[in-house]
């Protein structure tokens, strides 16, 4: 478990990192929180030449308003937002998801940009970010850019960051007031990954689902964005007709792999068994 | 040995005022162990240390054509690349077996490779980094040939002996008349997956040559046996090899036998000329160092219609690799758990691109107790009789197939207790019947936990000074299960002295064979020559004392004087005696020794049938819509003899019975059938209970006097926790599903006949 031979550099700015990673080329990865890269390192299936260190760059860190959005820095790790209080309020689906993500330990260490940069479709956050519509901050050589998380993946482990490109932070629009809210996760036991999983952001108005937007977790090679599913839900009184048919169109979308966590018809309908009850539990947080 | 002098349990009982034996002490090495002064093996850094690290083979069968030894040698820092081409011959071929408890090893005497993880080069370095480096330098090539995999990979074949060499076939009366006069009869089969030891602490060498003399720091659960194979692999007396163990990481069987990366380690010192340190990394855990081989059982049982079994019959097929043989004994529990007039049992072995299975924990009875658990329970619902009632209607007081009376058995207390603890009396018969307040599915089920009673050679030296201290020296192995402690409060109790006062000295070749720390006969091993040992001491203080006319003493005779707090006191009159330190003074001896010595004693297993008993119930949680399972209770009663202590003994219950959640529900080592590699040769996903698993545990320790098991009186502990777990675990989602799952470990999607609704 001792990775292979690598330089070490720890850049003070993005524009440092950025020019650090064009320079060094391809052989060159920024290292976040290193919950992915590093166990990989160790066993040998990555063997990057140089890591550029992203963990001294004050402007990473931190989670600010901005107008109607809450953008958060990219090294803000998964303990952060779990005690950030200003989240809590706001946007309680990434306490809520955070919570669910490995264990504590690795909380700690793992950051939110590194969960949703480096594109493992078991990662929870990519689906939350689709569900949230997030939008990825983006620099790389070009400058900044920014980047929908519904845009964002396009297979396993590729996404629309270019090489040498960064992740500095998630932009999120603050959901409505009173909005109902959901992350359920299936896993085998503690510290899994998903078997498979659902978030749920939906409003209500007059008894109606006025609002809904859907994203799945580790049953396709990418995050989804469950579409269609939600479209089902709204105007509906979230009955259980409704409901059917959301998880049908939801269940449609998929295509899990067979692995230990079960075969592929399985962990299908656990998709559908969690997206039913994320939105039966969004329902009931939901106010108005 | 059939001249033991079995315990007077009045003396016995007479002793425990004040006595060491039967109290809760801590652990005597815990303080060590917290502050990180207990040295492990992979702890020790001598001057001059190499670090050697393996490679490992990428195909499961075939021949290495290629390494890269020049790539891996230009490297900075690396010293040597040993494989078979250069590596030293040994005295004594690695597949040579003297006798069936030799295993062959795979230590680079040619480039074959018999299974995937087998080492095919030893890398050795002035850094651990420069050696893996090194290692990821040689990128092997193979000639590879097909993997034979799994239980249906090759042809079945019949076997002579199972396990340690019990006989593979065993059983009494007509299992076909007993089926055919049935009221009620029952079939079906279960599957147990391959499953790795994994202990905490991987084995480790750190091996330092003197000529022919070695000095060898690594963990063994058995020092003598380890010294004896050493010994013959490198023609070298087995008294120029020194063994140090004083604390082992677990070793669950991976380290009663001495491995083929140990003796690596050992080549590798000589190779180089210098001390070197060889660690196992965890994924080398997985296949060169034993594990727990499949089992496919079938069990056809038949009742009366009173519930008395008419027929038990319980058919094993079990795999082993292709060069040496070990099998599972799965079916050994049947033969003496319930009674029934006619028992069969039989065993098949099948050859897989493995390495070869060992000994571990529990071995047989915690896949055989797992299907026969099953089995009872799904006949008992079949009979109409609840599953406790019927274990209690086919509770067997002679062993069945021997006819032998049990040395003890409060089997039927471990029932009633365990029963009376859990509320098992308000169970409902029919399945799905409880729920909790979230909704969740919740079963109950109960499983009967056996394990044998044995007991190894062993030799102990003990020593009393005229300062009132003592010391006891045996060859003894502490796996963390308390050796330590326990050892000593036997030692004390034995030279009537303070347990504060007493060394014990353990862990160490150089002292007196301590046999086994395996077969959960460890401390009846130890204990007994220790006991045995502490007896001669006082036997010939009291010698001393006894016909010395200025004793207090004299002329009590040496049975009417017995050791009390550093004195000795006569029998009849506990007010006269005298202290050691006066005994040994007017003698003008500075210190006195004995010695002991214990092993199983023929007559007495002739005569008894010694078995540990117990009684596990389990609660289970089930989420109807996935079938997701969560063990939320335990609740284990367990006879077994005289306790130590009791910290201890509890703490072996609790790891037996958490492994027994983890057989149940997590552990499966899964080979990819086209490679026959593990996939998940890793902890993250070769999954065990983590904490977060652990449901809310109780072991009960259940009263049992036994006069004939040994000398103390006691039965082992270690492993009986995990057999009845497994059943019980699978009888609650049972119960909680309407399901019954016949393949561990049990997931999720077997529970769900229509996906998302069960």
């Amino acid at each position: 478990m001792i990775p292979g031979r690598f330089d070490y550099h720890r850049p003070a700015s993005i524009a440092e990192a950025v020019a650090l990673l064009a320079s060094l080329g391809d052989e060159a990865r920024p290292l976040a929180g290193g919950h992915s890269l590093i166990p990989l390192m160790k066993t040998r299936l990555a063997t990057p030449e140089h890591l550029v260190d992203l963990g001294a760059i004050a402007s990473l860190k931190g989670i600010q308003v901005d107008g109607d959005d809450i953008v958060i820095a990219a090294m803000t790790t998964q303990a952060e937002l779990i005690g950030s209080a200003l989240l809590a309020e706001r946007i309680p689906l990434l306490k809520e998801t955070a919570l669910v993500i490995a264990d504590p330990q690795i909380r700690y260490k793992g950051t939110l940009g590194g969960n949703v940069a480096n594109g493992d479709p078991g990662n929870d956050m990519p689906a939350v970010m689709q569900c949230l519509d997030a939008a990825y901050e983006v620099v790389d050589e070009a400058g900044p850019r920014r980047i929908p998380a519904r845009a964002f993946y396009f297979g396993a482990y590729d996404t629309a960051l270019q090489a040498g490109g960064i992740v500095t932070a998630v932009r999120i629009k603050v959901p409505p007031h009173g909005h109902g809210y959901a992350y359920e996760k299936l896993k085998r036991k503690i510290g899994d990954y998903a078997t498979a999983a659902a978030a749920v952001v939906l409003t209500v108005a007059d008894g109606r689902c006025a609002t809904a937007s859907i994203g799945l977790t580790n049953v396709s090679e990418t995050p989804l964005w469950a579409e269609e599913a939600a479209r089902i839900l709204v105007g509906s009184t979230l009955d259980t007709a409704t409901l059917d048919r959301a998880v049908a169109a939801a269940e449609s979308i998929t295509n899990p792999a067979s692995d230990m966590r079960g075969p592929a018809e399985y962990r299908t309908k656990m998709a559908g068994v969690m997206l039913r009850r994320a939105i039966e539990r969004a329902k009931s947080r939901a106010t108005a | 040995m059939s001249d033991i002098t079995m315990p007077n349990v009045a003396a016995i009982e007479r002793s425990r005022h004040g006595s060491s034996i039967g109290q809760p002490v801590t652990r005597r090495e815990g303080h060590l162990k917290v502050t990180g002064q207990a040295g492990y093996a992979a702890d020790y850094n001598p001057p001059g240390l190499l670090h050697a690290v393996m490679a490992v083979s990428g195909i499961s069968r075939g021949r290495v054509t290629h390494l890269d030894v020049a790539a891996a040698e230009a490297h900075p820092g690396v010293v040597k690349v040993m494989t078979p081409a250069n590596a030293p011959k040994l005295a004594k071929s690695p597949d040579d077996k003297d006798h069936g408890f030799m295993f062959r090893m795979n230590v680079l005497q040619n480039d074959s490779v018999r299974f995937a993880n087998q080492p095919i080069a030893v890398v050795i370095a002035e850094t651990l980094e420069a050696a893996t480096e090194g290692v990821a330098l040689l990128r092997p090539r193979y000639a590879e040939e097909p993997a034979r995999i799994g239980l249906d990979g090759s042809a079945a074949f019949a076997l002579q002996a199972v396990g340690a060499g019990a006989p593979a076939k065993g059983g009494i009366g007509d299992i076909e008349a007993g089926l055919a006069e049935a009221a009620t009869r029952f079939e079906a089969t279960y599957e147990t997956p391959a499953q790795y030891h994994n202990p905490l602490e991987p084995h480790a060498t750190v091996a330092e040559w003197d000529g022919d003399k070695l000095v060898l720091h690594t963990p063994s659960q058995g020092l003598t046996m380890a010294q004896g194979r050493i010994a013959g692999l490198f023609g070298i007396d087995p008294a120029n090899i020194l063994i140090k163990s004083p604390f082992l990481g677990g070793g669950f069987g991976a380290k009663g036998l001495f491995s083929g990366p140990q003796v690596l380690g050992i080549m590798a010192a000589r190779f180089v000329g210098r001390p070197v340190k060889l660690v196992l990394r965890r994924e080398q855990m997985f296949g060169p160092v034993g594990h727990r081989g499949e089992t496919r059982q079938t069990l056809r049982l038949g009742a009366d219609s009173t519930g008395g079994l008419t027929a038990l019959e319980h058919n094993t097929l079990t795999t082993t690799s292709f060069y040496d043989d070990f099998f599972e004994p799965a079916g050994t529990t049947s033969r003496h758990l319930y009674a029934s007039p006619a028992i069969a049992t039989s065993h098949e072995g099948v050859r897989a691109d493995i390495g070869t299975p060992i000994f571990m924990r529990a071995p047989g009875e915690a896949p055989g107790s797992a299907a026969l658990e099953c089995a009872i329970d799904e006949l008992a619902v079949k009979a109409g009789m609840d599953p406790l009632d019927f274990r209690l209607r086919n509770y067997a007081e002679i062993e069945p197939i021997t006819g032998k009376p049990f040395s003890s058995k409060a089997l039927r207390q471990c029932y009633a207790q365990g029963a009376a603890r859990f509320g098992w009396a308000s169970r409902p018969r029919a399945p799905r019947q409880m729920r909790d307040d979230d909704g969740l599915l919740v079963g109950w089920g109960v499983g009967t936990a056996t394990f044998p009673a044995m007991i190894f050679p062993s030799e102990a030296r003990a020593v009393l000074r005229v300062d009132g201290s003592a010391r006891v020296e045996i060859g003894a192995q502490d796996m963390g299960q308390g050796a330590w402690t326990s050892l000593a409060q036997i030692a004390a109790d034995g030279l009537g002295v303070d347990y504060d006062k007493l060394d014990l000295e353990i862990g160490s070749s150089a002292l007196p064979t301590g046999g086994i720390a395996g077969g959960s006969a460890g401390t009846a091993t130890a204990g007994s020559a220790i006991h045995h040992a502490a007896a001669d001491v006082i036997k010939k203080l009291a010698a001393l004392a006894t016909s010395d006319e200025r004793s207090p003493l004299f002329g009590a005779g040496n049975s009417g004087v017995v050791p009390r707090d550093g004195r000795l006191v006569r029998q009849d009159d506990e007010s006269r005696g005298e202290s050691y330190a006066s005994i040994l003074a007017r003698a003008g001896l500075a210190e006195i020794d004995g010695k002991g010595s214990a092993g199983p004693n023929p007559s007495m297993q002739e005569s008894y049938a010694m078995h540990s008993h117990g009684a596990v119930f389990a609660e289970v949680k089930v989420d109807p819509d996935f079938g997701q399972i969560r063990v939320t209770r335990l609740v284990g009663a367990f006879a077994a003899g005289r306790i130590i202590n009791p910290r201890m003994v509890r703490s072996q219950y609790y790891g037996g019975m958490i492994w027994g959640v983890g057989f149940a529900l997590h552990e499966h080592a899964a080979a990819d059938p086209r490679s026959g590699r593990l996939m998940n040769a890793n902890l993250a996903e070769y999954h065990v209970p983590v904490n977060a698993d652990v449901p809310l545990i109780e072991a009960i320790l259940v009263e049992e006097h036994d006069p004939h098991v040994n000398v103390l009186g006691l039965k082992g502990v270690g492993e009986i926790g995990i057999t009845g777990t497994v059943g019980a675990i699978a009888n609650a989602v049972w119960h909680a599903t309407g399901v019954r799952a016949r393949a561990f470990p049990i997931t999720l999607d077997t529970l769900l006949e229509r996906p998302g609704d069960i």
